[in-house]
């Protein structure tokens, strides 16, 4: 009886100091983003977003009946700083599963760490091949490769009037930029589209004249510029003082919101590939998640046009808290499982992986969608 | 008593990785002893000669780059229609590879540089660094620009009965670092007991009469840079080899500048002022980490650097020495080590 | 031909900025023997002043630069009252440390201050350019080009034709022989300082709005600043303002016409080979030891 008893009482009473325990403890998530230094916009934009994903699951208490902790380290755009930021946050903070880094750059220069480590990533944003190509089975991508955009463009080039007959490349010289050039060049040319010249810049670059003189002496119709934010408003501030007279496409999913205020004189259209348009929520796959999203990153006042790159790192701790509760433990091995099996509704639309890369040592793969925003006099339209 | 001293010193930092087998505790140590081999190196040319050298991350990037290809071979068009290459090396053979191409940048930049002196010398040992980044930057065949050369091997050592043994291990790391370093300190003393150290100090007091009393003062002053290179070379592929990755950051002023501040806390002309300052500035980031955001830590820094130039010029080693001797005037332990020369 | 007439203008546009900074850097050396790391820092703080003003406090564009222009030469003022004058005795290596510490506390103020983001300065200035025959250029400009040429001409009215000007040449010659004529060194010297920060944040808050303003801006520029002195001679007037020119045009058509990618590389490797074919450089002073 009494043993009966002390049985029961200690079966009610362990889960419940573990609880307890447990509570004072948060799960902790580590985030690496470019918060200062050369893309700082984008870097801020995707911690904001991951913050506010933080925010609403701990309001709905938290998963395996612990709260949430981000743990945000900055890389200062640079590779090396990446890398400085993950031993950080696996050494010292030990998290059990990260997210970063924006750039392919910086993704790549942290991904031996992983294997190092034993810690999965997921890809918020990165878009080169090989990150996911090269046999690293720590790393989940959400975001679409350059490859994926590029096709995914392609079949939407005949709304494009005139149409597109020759293009150039502005290109920011990292994996990033020369990436979307090749894919870019791959996809159009099997639309049988003419295939001009690739000018590259240096991620700090601010005076590109150089760069537009030379693409202003090309016949193409069009220039795909492929870069952060930052260069991307200055690129089509000085294309226009140049006189280039040219189509520019933008790729990457980042989107130049400081021409909404300060907006290019009339009669300068610019097109940009995006992976949610906050403009049109009702247009995203599951508009109810999209306008939820929205609505909390309105509620702290923030640049409404960073929603276009918010919903990377919200979508990505969607993935990983769900990997989390799958897995029944914030460990690293476990949460690595159960990113395999994680199917759920993010702002971009479905998030589950596919197998990419060698066998027997994939990466994780997810199929997101696009969509082509238009710009012009400070106003967007879908196209 | 100094060697005493000096030798319980490392034998102290040996047991850390036993005593503390944190791998966070090892980063830290291990990160923070490659930068006080920089400003060991630094401390010859700014302690010892006296010229104001802000290009020193130029000797410490050429090292590791130099490290990292060597070791990773490359394949460049030279133009022509000629090509280098070069197949990937043993990692010791990047090592000297990069001690080598530092020191023979420091010969280059001593001969250009010490043609001038005073301002005009610190702004070009600044521009110096700064075109080396402009070409890391841009030459990308060689060192893949801004997307940083990547997967380099971590160092090995090769072992009597074990051949090359590959040190992937924190507290292997923090060992292989405590040694060079040690050698690197032992160098720096041999080299300003020496002839050219007391040539040196003796153009640092009074050039002019240094000069008349037939010191060759810019062939001493070339020797120091050299030597100076070669160190910072040294601490660079240490780096390149632990971080595995290096990009074109590492010509930023800010590494330079990094040194400078641990140079004149510890103490600049005194054998263990960059110790000291190394050891003060390299943990005092991590330790301070999550209580004060990173700006305002170089805020104190700055301040910090400020306030030692204005009232402790000489730096914390010989301030602390100079309340030594009250007790007993032997001190040699430390009277040793803040001597510049004999 | 079209082309190089472009980037001939593109040269004109930032060699005037270029002889800003130059100047205003080679006057407080030539003044007073201070090598001055903050330049670049005190660009960044014109160039936010001018954000600050315009797009927060929606003060007039115009209003806006000359305010950013005043804050600079307060801060330059107090930067000489609370850190130079103490130094006045000190050798010069010790005085540009004391300068480093204060661009370090300067950039991670802004930092801290700013955030990392780089902003855009709207203007009143049509974003359409001005077009002549084949060359083309914004108004902001031809503006930034106007404004850099009229404070480069008022300094040298104010050198030239005041009381203030004769006193500051004169401690340039010979600060000793000065004071004993009664010039307040002291007093010369915060002016000075004040002056030569001006103009750095004047030329920060004139290109802030053609680029964009982020913290690490002055890096790069005040780095540029020396070079540009240092072509001209440390502590020649008609030097900064020819080295800021030669700068300005050497990297536009190096980077038109050589490599866009070494751009910002040419004014550096211009120092060097000056150096090397020349070691008493393009003007000799007696700084020159050789």
């Amino acid at each position: 009886m009494l043993n009966r008893r002390t049985a029961l009482l200690a079966g009610l009473a362990l889960p419940a100091l573990q609880r307890t325990a447990w509570a004072a403890d948060p799960i902790k998530i580590g985030m690496t983003q470019p918060l200062t230094g050369a893309v700082a916009a984008s870097g801020n934009y995707v911690a904001n977003g991951a913050k506010i994903a933080v925010e609403v699951l701990n309001r709905a208490g938290g998963v395996l009946g612990r709260p949430l902790e981000l743990i945000l380290e900055d890389n200062k755009s640079n590779p090396r700083e990446a890398v400085a930021a993950v031993d950080k946050l696996v050494l010292r903070d030990r998290v059990p599963v990260l997210i970063g880094a924006w750039s392919s750059t910086y993704t790549l220069a942290i991904m031996p760490k992983l294997l190092e480590y034993k810690v999965p990533m997921v890809v918020e944003t990165s878009s080169a091949s090989r990150i996911t190509t090269s046999g690293n089975p720590y790393v989940f991508r959400i975001a679409p490769t350059s490859a994926m955009e590029a096709v995914a463009f392609s079949t939407q080039l005949g709304k494009f009037t005139p149409a597109m007959r020759k293009v150039d490349f502005l290109s920011v010289n990292n994996d990033f930029g020369r990436g979307a050039a090749e894919k870019f060049s791959e996809a159009l040319a099997a639309k049988g589209v003419t295939i001009g010249r690739t000018e590259t810049m240096t991620p700090e670059a601010t005076d590109l004249s150089a760069q537009l003189a030379a693409l202003k002496q090309s016949d193409a119709d069009t220039i795909f510029l492929t870069t952060g934010v930052e260069q991307q408003t200055l690129a089509l501030r000085q294309a226009v003082e140049q006189r280039l007279g040219k189509r520019f496409v933008t790729t990457g999913g980042s989107f130049p919101d400081a021409l909404i205020a300060n907006p290019l004189p009339a009669g300068n259209t610019s097109f940009h590939i995006l992976f949610y348009a906050p403009w049109f929520p009702e247009r995203a796959p599951y508009p109810a998640i999209a306008e939820a999203y929205t609505a909390e990153w309105n509620k702290n006042n923030w640049e409404f046009a960073g929603l276009t790159e918010g919903f990377r790192g919200y979508d990505a701790v969607l993935t990983v808290v769900e990997a989390i509760r799958l897995a029944g433990k914030p460990e690293a091995e476990a949460i690595r499982e159960a990113l395999w099996k994680v199917d759920i509704h993010g702002v971009n639309g479905d998030i589950r992986f596919a197998k990419e890369g060698p066998a027997g040592q994939e990466s994780g793969q997810n199929q997101p969608n696009v969509a082509i925003v238009t710009l012009s006099e400070g106003k967007t339209g879908l196209l | 008593m100094s060697a005493v001293f000096g030798w319980l010193f490392v034998a102290a930092m040996a047991a850390v990785p036993v005593v503390f087998p944190d791998p966070y505790v090892l980063s830290v140590l291990t990160s923070a002893g490659i930068f006080i081999i920089g400003a060991i190196s630094l401390n010859l040319l700014l302690g010892y000669t006296g010229q104001l050298s802000l290009g020193h991350a130029a000797f410490f990037g050429l090292g590791a780059y130099a490290s990292a290809l060597v070791s990773l071979g490359f394949d460049i068009g030279i133009g022509f229609g000629l090509r280098l290459r070069l197949d990937p090396q043993p990692v010791f053979v990047g090592f000297l590879a990069g001690i080598a191409v530092a020191g023979a940048f420091g010969w280059l930049l001593g001969r250009l540089a010490f043609r001038v002196r005073g301002a005009y010398f610190v702004v070009i040992t600044i521009c110096f660094a700064q075109v080396l980044r402009m070409v890391a930057l841009n030459w990308v065949e060689l060192t893949q620009g801004p997307m940083a050369l990547i997967g380099i091997p971590p160092a090995s050592l090769w072992l009597p009965g074990q051949g090359v043994v590959p040190l992937y291990t924190k507290p292997q790391s923090f060992w292989l670092v405590l040694g060079v370093g040690t050698l690197a300190f032992l160098l720096v003393r041999q080299v300003v007991q020496s002839r050219i150290g007391r040539a040196l100090v003796a153009l640092r007091e009074n050039e002019t009469l240094a000069r008349s009393v037939g010191i060759r003062v810019t062939h001493y002053l070339v020797i120091a840079t050299v030597l100076s290179a070669g160190i910072a070379g040294a601490a660079g592929s240490l780096f390149a080899h632990y971080v595995r990755i290096i990009d074109p950051d590492v010509f930023l002023f800010i590494y330079t500048v990094t040194m400078v501040i641990m140079v004149i806390t510890g103490g600049k002309g005194t054998l263990w002022g960059p110790v000291v300052g190394g050891l003060i500035f390299g943990l005092m980031p991590d330790l301070l980490r999550g209580s004060a955001p990173p700006e305002a830590q170089w805020i104190a820094y700055g301040v910090l650097m400020i306030l030692l130039v204005m009232f402790l010029p000489r730096g914390i080693v010989p301030a602390v020495a100079g309340l030594l001797p009250a007790r007993r005037r032997p001190a040699p332990a430390i009277a040793a080590m803040v001597e510049p020369a004999p | 031909m079209d082309q190089a007439l472009q980037h001939l203008v593109n040269g004109t546009v930032l060699g005037g900025t270029y002889a800003l900074l130059g100047i205003g850097l080679t006057l407080i050396f030539g003044v007073m023997r201070v090598v001055n790391f903050t330049h670049g820092e005190l660009y960044t703080f014109g160039a936010y002043m001018a954000y600050g003003l315009v797009a927060l406090l929606h003060v007039d564009f115009f209003l806006s630069l000359v305010l950013a222009t005043m804050l600079g030469l307060a801060l330059g003022a107090l930067i000489e009252l609370v850190l130079l004058r103490p130094m006045r005795k000190a050798d010069i290596d010790s005085v540009m440390l004391v300068m480093i510490g204060a661009a370090l506390v300067l950039q991670n103020a802004g930092l801290w201050a700013w955030g990392g983001v780089a902003k855009l300065v709207p203007t009143p200035f049509a974003g359409t350019p001005l077009v002549f025959g084949p060359v083309s250029v914004l108004p902001l400009r031809l503006f930034v080009l106007g404004v850099a040429a009229t404070l480069l001409l008022v300094f040298w009215l104010l050198l030239e034709r005041t009381r203030a000007g004769i006193a500051m040449r004169a401690t340039f010659q010979d600060a000793e022989t000065a004071s004993l004529m009664g010039v307040r060194v002291g007093w010369v010297h915060t002016a000075t300082f004040a002056i030569g920060s001006g103009l750095a944040a004047a030329a920060g808050a004139l290109l802030g709005p053609v680029f964009m303003v982020s913290p690490a801006m002055g890096d790069l520029v005040g780095l540029k600043a020396f070079a540009i002195v240092i072509l001209g001679g440390l502590g020649n007037l008609p030097g900064a303002v020819i080295g800021g020119f030669a700068l300005g045009y050497v990297e536009e058509f190096g980077g038109g016409f050589v490599s866009s990618e070494y751009r910002d590389a040419f004014g550096f490797l211009l120092i060097i080979l000056v150096l090397a074919i020349r070691p008493q450089g393009l003007v000799a002073l007696k700084e020159r030891v050789g």
